[in-house]
């Protein structure tokens, strides 16, 4: 008796082991969706324009020091639109990394979005200007269920890549 | 409120306990040896996740292929030691919890155990992080959803410019290295810190119980290789990052708090992570206790036997050069900080005789707390007052028994621990006649709240451990009565009569 009752008590743990190994499933996409991704890193124009230094200026300097302009630091927010026809996906102005806020800006989002045909637009503002972007692409694609759809900018290229 | 989460936590393994006495003898049940179950099973996972290693290839695509290799053609052994390797390591996180919840509820983790407590925090995110890379190996979808995941998680930590979940979610980006570097973080890296972490979790302890019962092992053996063949391990779908899986088959032991990426955010998880594991952490200071006194060596009766030093079970006694000029070449010397004042080694020091007459009652050892000499005043005081048979319960403090004790009024003795009785303390209490009977209560073996309190007494009583009980006492006239500790009704009362009826007889 004691014999099966540990038996039991074996199967009961293997049987705990095993399901919860693989079960409830988890449903990470609503059926018919897809994941539009949007995700780089880019800095911004520099704030102000670099001064070039007189020569008076550069003597001044000790030679280690000497440089041929000084420029700002400091880089301008990004702003980042992404929409889908009328409907904006995303929208957001991000500041530059780093404690002198000299740094790239990065993006990492990932929307879901129904499955079909859609009309995106995305388009990236690096110079500070107030409206307008500096960079924008617009592209009109069907989206298969459970697609992801990657929207990049490509530094080199300076435009945006999507796969 | 921490004890009312002990009385929960206790109720939670009374109930478990019924139908596992019922399965399991004490020397074999799996409550008992949480810990050493737990070694157990990661042994299982390294000498199954050897043999997948001989196979596995470091490649985007290598790294797919040859696990379905294992998974497929060769079933039969490849795919049963992954299946082994999966299930072994869910079932660690099994044991590892009930072994936290465990010591928790027990109060085993205050005073000098902080440390044992403390070194184990670690242990738990090396295994999850062991588990969770091992399912970024197979590269199917689950391991896509745990690599974005894991590297959302990682983003939100603010030391990287760049995203690193960004490099999965294009084929474009991923490179065969990547693949050799976690397999060198999960074969090599993580599994070297882990040994390191297991040896300082018990680096405390004297006798570090790390092998369970060898029919444990084998029946738990056993019972993963029937789950393994019975319902083997497979893969998803191979990973393609263009895709987004839409339904995975989680393992929600390792990856349980993954959904809570998508529904909190990556920062609030960790604060979710990092907080549990803070208050794991200051919990042996929550409220702070005060300390109780350390063992205190007595040079003048102290031989420098090593009894002590033997039995010690958290390693806080320790043989030092003499100090008193005597002919002794060494003496017992107590780490205060090590010291949990059990009184173990009371127990197993030869000079705590109560039969000692002339002069103070002061072993070689003591416990300032609960001395040797009070011991005989309470025998003494608890003895015979015409009543025959009488017998005399000698209960530990931390047992559950002690208060059906006290509401029954059965004359009983306090001890630390039931390893804090000398031998021949119960030969006092009988030849002396303050009873007919003794009657040891205490912790069942495996849950001695001071680790070999229960052990060291039946060797003792049983003349096989030194200080023996002297062969002169009839062990008709002494009854054990060892008793899971989180049992709520001991049937203490029942025991005493079943003994005192033997008596009369």
């Amino acid at each position: 008796m004691k014999l099966v009752a540990e038996i039991f008590m074996y199967a009961v743990f293997a049987a705990v082991v095993g399901a919860l190994s693989v079960w409830p499933s988890y449903e990470l996409v609503d059926e018919n969706h897809a994941i539009v991704s949007l995700v780089f890193s880019h800095a911004g124009e520099r704030i102000g324009e670099c001064r070039k230094f007189s020569q008076e200026e550069l003597n001044k300097l000790p030679p280690n020091m000497r440089k041929p302009a000084d420029c700002p630091r400091e880089r301008h927010p990004v702003r980042i639109e992404l929409r889908s026809g009328d409907r904006v996906l995303y929208e957001e102005t991000l500041p530059p990394s780093g404690i002198w806020a000299d740094g790239k800006a990065s993006i990492y989002q990932r929307m879901m979005v129904s499955s079909g045909a859609h009309e995106l637009f995305v388009g990236m503002n690096d110079s500070g200007e107030q409206s307008g972007f500096d960079y924008e692409k617009s592209v009109t694609l069907d989206l298969a269920p459970g697609r992801n759809l990657v929207i990049r900018f490509d530094a080199q290229t300076q435009g945006f890549l999507i796969r | 409120m921490i004890a009312r989460l002990h009385r929960l936590g206790r109720a939670f393994f009374g109930v478990l306990r019924r139908p596992m006495a019922r399965a399991f003898d004490a020397a074999e049940n799996p409550l008992n040896h949480l810990g050493a179950m737990t070694i157990f099973f990661l042994w299982i996972v390294l000498i199954s996740g050897i043999w997948l290693l001989i196979f596995f290839r470091t490649s985007v695509s290598g790294a797919f292929e040859s696990v379905e290799y294992l998974t497929r053609e060769q079933w039969y052994l490849g795919g049963i030691m992954r299946s082994l390797h999966r299930y072994a390591s869910d079932a660690a996180i099994i044991t590892i919890l009930l072994h936290i919840v465990k010591e928790f509820v027990f109060n085993r983790y205050r005073s000098n155990r902080w440390f044992t407590w403390v070194t184990g925090i670690p242990l738990v995110w090396m295994i999850f992080v062991l588990g969770i890379t091992g399912y970024w190996l197979v590269w199917d979808e689950l391991a896509q959803y745990v690599a974005i995941t894991s590297a959302e998680l990682m983003d939100s930590i603010p030391i990287f410019t760049d995203s690193m979940a960004g490099n999965f979610l294009s084929d474009d980006l991923l490179s065969n290295r990547f693949f050799t570097l976690m397999a060198f973080l999960h074969l090599i890296g993580l599994p070297i810190f882990l040994v390191f972490g297991i040896w300082l979790h018990v680096f405390r302890l004297n006798g570090p119980r790390i092998n369970p019962a060898r029919r444990l092992m084998a029946a738990s053996l056993i019972a993963m290789l029937v789950l393994s063949a019975l319902y083997p391990a497979i893969s998803h779908e191979q990973a393609e990052l263009a895709m987004t899986p839409q339904s995975l088959r989680l393992d929600w032991f390792y990856l349980h708090v993954y959904p809570l990426v998508q529904i909190w955010s990556p920062g609030w998880v960790w604060v979710f992570l990092v907080g549990i594991s803070t208050v794991i952490v200051i919990a042996p200071w929550a409220p702070p206790q005060k300390k109780e006194q350390a063992a205190l060596v007595t040079l003048d009766f102290c031989n420098g036997c090593e009894r002590c030093v033997d039995d010690c079970p958290f390693g806080a006694v320790e043989m030092v050069p003499r100090t008193d000029g005597t002919n002794y070449t060494h003496q017992a010397g107590v780490d205060p900080d090590l010291c949990i004042s059990c009184g173990i080694c009371v127990g197993a020091c030869p000079t705590a005789t109560p039969f000692r007459s002339r002069g103070e009652l002061l072993p070689g050892i003591d416990l300032p707390d609960r001395m040797a000499s009070a011991l005989r005043e309470d025998i003494i005081a608890a003895g015979k007052q015409g009543e025959s048979p009488h017998v005399i319960v000698f209960a530990c403090r931390d047992d559950q028994q002690v208060q059906e004790i006290e509401k029954a009024g059965l004359s009983f003795v306090k001890v630390n621990c039931m390893g804090q009785l000398p031998p021949s303390y119960v030969d006092f209490t009988l030849s002396r006649g303050h009873a007919d009977g003794v009657l040891l209560l205490g912790c069942l073996d495996g849950n001695c709240s001071y680790r070999y309190g229960a052990e060291w007494t039946e060797q003792r009583l049983a003349r096989q451990r030194d200080p023996m009980l002297r062969r002169r006492v009839d062990m008709s006239r002494v009854a054990i009565g060892w008793q899971a500790p989180w049992s709520e009704n001991s049937g203490v009362v029942q025991k005493y009569e079943a003994f005192l009826r033997s008596l009369q007889q």
